[in-house]
């Protein structure tokens, strides 16, 4: 049966990278699935994750019309690197410059579920690599260059945080609390540098701004780190490393702070 | 007066122990026996391994703890286990052999009622040739696994920067040493702090670093890998994985068993049963773990090995270990409670306790070799195993043998491991990872078998913050100081 592909906007799921354990018809019946698909869109192959589905699966219509059933498939090994101009179904009419393997070896499991080994490269080692990361969850976006990247997101529409999963955003109202605690540092510094171009009669004034400056940014760091806590709970996927993350930032500007007030106080 | 005896004082046997003695207090005996004479916060040593830390931040004398908490210390390895006691008593007791400066090699017997084994593993470098022998570390790498071996790393390491530094290109191999370790996390974290460190030495353009290990996919890490969220997008530990060693210019090599090692070489076999070579200048493989060889003796003096231990050398618990096939694993596999399913009285935690099998994909390569992590059972669950265990044992001694037992699976359990990409105040990194449940559970969670909103990471300099905090926090909760029980494992 045909199935839809995931395209964006659509953000796929956090499930993938299942391994496939039990050889049996819902198996054979997606490997079906998929090979319908690939037919109705004219495409070269598939993974399973792009049809919705959390296994390890991937289907390669042959030059010859047949397919390669790929199951629970591994990369093993590489050489060389090329760099390849790619589309993806995922991203429909887009392209994108991806550094690839020219050459590598995967293991896959047939629907026998006996291993077996395939070398590719060229045009075919790129294929694999591209869907063996849709399986692990990733779109090509991942493996772009930083620059190659934010030249791709300024095609998306809605940007690249869609593609995250349904729940977990990386921008967060709380970046509002860092930006104006780092623009209180370096105030901070600013007028910890202004202070040895003048006057001692100004120093005494100068000293009072500094220290409102570090109960200001004081007080934001507190804010952040009870709003950030707030905020986390509400992206439940978020929760757990982003504790960390947060206690983390927040010692980081109240040490920055305690700094720099110390360093202030001596001097100014 | 009962007596509970705890064979090993590292995370795990320690943790018992120290809850033990202070649940129980004086109106109880506990008796620790380790080899060692210091405490050794092994996730540090990867800091001592590129001379950011020395053997003395990252272990301190056991004694003064264990006399502070009324603990009574033997330094001596435990040689084998008397279940039944023996023809003249019906006590159980442990052989054991000082290892003590001065009574080294004396023979001594402990009764006990109940033990707990919590020995660790071997470091059975003698699993590959040329890895180690029988008396461990071979001549041609380095290891992280001991503060000593760390030091050692570190002065070879040292080396190799000069010789870069006189102009003389050099080639790191790190990894792991076997096809069927595990720890590929420690060894993830000394090749990214080995590249940091040349980094900051200015050497970086003049070493080729590679990574080999016996994981199917990178970011495996023996627990068949876990979402990670990294260049804002939450991805699986593979593409996390890929993406940071390409960024770090990090080549790799995977699905390999290393079966060989020369100097300045190893042979390995790959999983599509291909065989290769790769030459190095340093190289840090990780060996595989195996039990300590402690034998077990009925009260006839048969000798009763095979029904406490697995064949692995790991001691059997109240694990499934007849689940068979990868298809038929189920969370129920992995052990509740740790106790010995023929004596009662008898109890293993952390790396100690036989698993019911991997977590990771089993695998083979053609030629029959099986190539897969083994589980990891080390840092966060080894403590917390080890609290529970104490917690079962000082119940039974003093509510009685129909005490409920306490439980502490890691199918049900969460764990978070902060792994070290470069240390720094400013500069340092570290991926921060949760993961829910650490032993996939498919039934409750179909697909990855994990709860995803439980099961994350994120890598940056906070990370690295909490490490460096972690590393003091734990070795303050090690040496009893105050507050220590409110810290969590």
């Amino acid at each position: 049966m045909v199935q839809e592909i995931i395209k964006y906007p659509t953000p796929p799921s956090v499930e993938y990278g299942t391994d496939v354990r039990n050889f049996n018809e819902d198996i054979f019946s997606l490997i079906e699935d998929l090979k319908d698909t690939i037919n109705a869109n004219n495409l070269e192959a598939l993974a399973a994750f792009q049809i919705g589905s959390y296994f390890n699966v991937v289907v390669i219509k042959e030059e010859d019309g047949t397919f390669l059933e790929l199951i629970n498939p591994r990369l093993i090994s590489t050489k060389d690197k090329i760099t390849t101009i790619e589309t993806t179904a995922y991203f429909p009419n887009r392209s994108a410059e991806i550094q690839r393997h020219d050459a590598i070896s995967i293991i896959y499991q047939d629907r026998d579920a006996t291993q077996c080994s395939l070398k590719a490269s060229g045009a075919r080692s790129v294929l694999i690599q591209r869907k063996l990361d849709y399986n692990f969850g990733a779109t090509f976006l991942s493996k772009l260059s930083k620059q190659e990247k934010a030249k791709f997101e300024k095609q998306l529409e809605f940007g690249s945080d869609i593609v995250i999963s349904e729940s977990c955003p990386t921008t967060f109202k709380r970046d509002y609390f860092v930006k104006a605690s780092n623009i209180l540092l370096i105030a901070m510094v600013l007028l910890l540098g202004a202070s040895f171009f003048v006057s001692d009669a100004i120093h005494s004034g100068m000293w009072n701004i500094q220290l409102t400056l570090s109960l200001v940014a004081l007080v934001t760091n507190i804010g952040y780190f009870f709003y950030a806590h707030y905020e986390a709970k509400l992206y439940t996927s978020c929760v757990s490393c982003q504790s960390g993350n947060i206690i983390g930032t927040t010692l980081i500007a109240l040490v920055k702070i305690v700094v720099i007030t110390i360093v202030s106080y001596f001097l100014i | 007066m009962a007596r509970l005896v705890v064979l090993g004082g590292g995370v795990s046997g320690h943790t018992a122990a120290t809850f033990a003695a202070e649940w129980l207090g004086s109106a109880h005996e506990v008796v620790v026996v380790t080899p060692n004479a210091k405490w050794n916060w092994i996730p540090s040593n990867i800091w001592v391994g590129v001379g950011q830390m020395t053997k003395e931040d990252v272990t301190f004398d056991l004694a003064p703890v264990y006399a502070k908490a009324g603990i009574k210390y033997h330094q001596a390895k435990a040689l084998g286990i008397h279940p039944e006691g023996n023809e003249t008593s019906d006590k159980p007791y442990v052989v054991i052999e000082s290892t003590e400066a001065g009574k080294a090699g004396q023979i001594e017997n402990i009764e006990y009622d109940y033990l707990i084994n919590a020995t660790g593993p071997k470091l059975n470098f003698a699993a590959t040739p040329g890895l180690g022998d029988a008396n461990g570390l071979g001549e041609f790498t380095v290891s992280v696994c001991t503060a000593d071996h760390a030091t050692h790393a570190n002065e070879e390491l040292q080396k190799a920067i000069e010789k870069m530094k006189k102009g003389e290109r050099q080639k790191f191999l790190i990894g792991t040493g076997h096809g069927m370790c595990t720890c590929q996390g420690a060894a993830f974290e000394y090749i990214f702090n080995i590249e940091h460190e040349l980094k900051k030495a200015g050497v970086r353009d003049m070493a080729e670093i590679k990574w080999i290990s016996n994981e199917s996919f990178l970011g495996d890490f023996g627990v068949g890998g876990l979402h990670m969220k990294a260049m804002g997008f939450a991805v699986s530990s593979k593409i996390f994985a890929e993406s940071l060693f390409a960024e770090r210019d990090v080549d790799w090599i995977i699905g390999a068993h290393v079966n060989k090692v020369e100097k300045g070489k190893v042979h390995y076999e790959l999983l599509d049963g291909s065989m290769g070579e790769e030459e190095f200048d340093f190289s840090m493989l990780i060996p595989p773990f195996a039990g300590v060889g402690l034998k077990a003796i009925n009260k006839a003096g048969e000798d009763i090995t095979a029904t406490v231990f697995a064949p692995n050398g790991f001691m059997k618990v109240d694990a499934n270990y007849a689940a068979g096939a990868y298809e038929n694993w189920k969370a129920s596999d992995w052990p509740k409670t740790y106790q010995n399913p023929t004596y009662k009285n008898l109890f293993a935690c952390g790396i100690a306790f036989a698993p019911p099998h991997p977590i990771s994909k089993p695998m083979s390569s053609p030629n029959g070799t099986p190539i897969n992590p083994t589980p990891p059972r080390t840092g966060m669950p080894s403590g917390i195993m080890g609290k529970a265990v104490a917690h079962s044992v000082c119940d039974l001694i003093t509510k009685g043998p129909d005490a409920p037992l306490h439980e502490a699976s890691m199918a049900h359990m969460g764990a978070a491991c902060v792994a070290s990409a470069g240390k720094g105040l400013f500069t340092g990194t570290a991926a921060a990872m949760t993961i829910y449940p650490v032993v996939p559970d498919f039934e409750k969670y179909p697909g990855t078998g994990r709860d995803t909103d439980y099961t994350f990471g994120e890598i940056g300099l906070a990370g690295h913050w909490i490490k460096h905090i972690l590393h003091h926090l734990f070795i303050w909760k090690a040496k009893l100081k105050a507050g220590w029980t409110l810290i969590p494992e």
